[in-house]
């Protein structure tokens, strides 16, 4: 087996509760308990009210394709063996945008406003990934 | 704020929101440029010395007039403001840096006008130097320390995705565009065919052979719907632009061109730096709606209608940035500008002719600065095969937004 080669999350004060929660296969959210909104990417306060009363909520898991792309060159070699890959931007069905990427089906069925769900990838002892796949209809 | 100055050019500048006058107090007297080219072996800061020494020689002024630097370089892709001026021997006293990145060219150039207006400085000058074919390995692969920062880049990195590019978040944007407003690549060509026109025209652009649509569609695909000749070039060069206030600028060698209106960077979360306001990439909203008094504030302050700009510059490092920009800038209504760009519109001869020195796409990379170098010939009317004719106001507008109007 060899060593996971690509890079990592930069795991910080802001985001650990985010990844920690990828590890038990939750997708957590920051969220306001002043104003109930929940934000991405995680900051410190609330961006929508500048509150400091942050909750971290597990998400529905659920939302839609907002945007995609197709990725043919490998900027890193790491990912030289996987193109073209493809990168997809989920609206979560909570509001805030999560860019993640499609698993399970070809790219041709990548769509904007195809609804999905996330999947957990465990890479190692200390990742994992969150991914999405198609919800048929 | 007010200034008062006892010497102003005529052209007075007004705030969009307060209608007070705005003493923007500006000119630029000087550009210099060095060779631009693919694997240039000389240094950064020796590319900066040649365009330096030109600047200096097109103005007419001597090294120690020079009392400020606006630098857009820095690290990590270049040496910050403190090795220029220790590397140039200048004796400075303002600074502004930003580093080497296509959100900070027209901060860096406003930057100056606001010195030079407020007294800070009598000369300032802009400098930027590129030597991106030997730092390749930093756009977007793993030397890109900028992309690879907590939560990524600027563009929409998700490094462990394998986003890692600043073509990706231009993708992103234009795959959304396209859905919502049934744009094609076909269309997106029309944008690169004109900056390579323009390119043939300009003796040293890069790119020589002309760009058909055929060849544009069967180029490789880079990142989804960006087809290599929509992703600008990779290459060396540094253009120095001098900066004066208006009574210094009327007693030197050229013809002043003057700033005659702002407008700066846009952010927070209903922007996206590749994307305009409302698209729906990243955090904005996903409602466009017209445009406000404040979104095109510079035209205000430069007392000028958008009718009256007979050319528009801006950073076209993707094809996607070029028609962002259009809709920004209300030429054309969101979701129009790929339809807009058809038919030689923004060619030279068009109703409006677009980076006519052929910008990052078929002129060089050299930041932006190539182009506004481009702007200022254009305004002496020293733009030989390529010049507008009576060419007086042109606009430099990004798609993040930001803005300034020059006039002859």
């Amino acid at each position: 087996m060899t060593a996971y080669d690509k890079p990592r999350p930069r795991i910080g004060p802001d985001n650990e509760p985010f990844w920690h929660g990828c590890r038990a296969h939750r997708l957590m959210l920051p969220t306001c308990r002043a104003c109930g909104e929940p934000h991405l990417p995680p900051g410190p306060v609330c961006p929508f009210c500048f509150s400091d009363d942050i909750a971290w909520q597990a998400a529905s898991g659920r939302g839609c394709i907002c945007t995609w792309t197709i990725v043919h060159k490998a900027w890193f070699p790491a990912f030289k063996g996987e193109t073209p890959y493809n990168i997809v931007q989920v609206e979560l069905d909570e509001g805030p945008r999560l860019t993640s990427r499609i698993v399970g089906c070809g790219d041709q069925k990548i769509q904007i406003g195809q609804r999905v769900e996330v999947v957990f990838d465990d890479i190692d002892e200390e990742l994992t990934l969150h991914g999405f796949r198609i919800v048929e209809p | 704020m007010h200034w008062s100055r006892p010497a102003r050019l005529p052209g007075a500048s007004y705030c969009a929101r307060t209608g007070d006058e705005v003493n923007i107090d500006a000119a630029i007297v000087g550009i210099g440029c060095s060779t631009f080219g693919r694997g240039l072996p000389d240094s950064q800061l020796r590319l900066a010395a040649v365009a330096f020494r030109d600047a200096l020689a097109d103005a007419g002024l001597q090294r120690s007039d020079v009392d400020g630097l606006s630098i857009h370089l820095g690290w990590p892709l270049g040496v910050d403001y403190d090795r220029i001026a220790e590397g140039f021997g200048l004796d400075i006293r303002y600074v502004n840096q930003s580093w080497l990145h296509g959100r900070f060219v027209t901060n860096a150039l406003q930057h100056a006008a606001l010195a030079v207006s407020a007294g800070l400085a009598d000369v300032v000058a802009c400098v930027t130097a590129v030597s991106f074919t030997r730092e390749r390995g930093f756009l977007g692969g793993p030397g890109d320390i900028e992309g690879n920062r907590e939560e990524g880049g600027t563009h929409g990195e998700a490094p462990p995705y394998g986003l890692t590019a600043p073509a990706g978040g231009a993708a992103i944007a234009m795959q959304r565009y396209m859905h919502l407003y049934g744009a094609t690549s076909d269309q997106l060509a029309a944008v690169p065919i004109a900056m390579r026109n323009h390119a043939l025209k300009n003796p040293r652009a890069i790119m020589k052979e002309p760009l058909t649509l055929a060849a544009h569609q069967s180029a490789r695909m880079v990142v989804d719907p960006l087809r290599l000749f929509d992703c600008c070039l990779i290459s060396d060069g540094a253009v120095v632009v001098l900066i004066a206030r208006g009574d210094r600028a009327r007693d030197l060698r050229q013809k002043p061109v003057r700033v005659i209106g702002m407008q700066g960077t846009r952010s927070g979360r209903d922007e996206f730096i590749f994307a305009p306001r409302g698209l729906g990439i990243n955090q904005q909203s996903a409602r466009r709606s017209a445009n406000r008094p404040i979104d095109l504030e510079v035209f205000a302050q430069a007392g000028v209608a958008r009718e009256n700009v007979q050319g528009f510059y801006t950073y076209d490092a993707f094809s996607p940035l070029v028609m962002f920009a259009l809709e920004r800038f209300g030429y054309c209504g969101a979701g129009e500008a790929a339809a807009w760009v058809q038919g030689g519109r923004i060619e030279l001869g068009g109703a409006l002719p677009i980076n006519t020195s052929g910008g990052l796409l078929s002129e060089a990379h050299v930041a932006g600065w190539n182009s506004i170098c481009e702007m200022v010939r254009q305004l002496r009317g020293a733009a030989g095969a390529s010049q507008i004719a009576n060419a007086a106001v042109l606009q430099w507008g990004t798609a993040w937004g930001d803005s300034f109007i020059l006039a002859a």
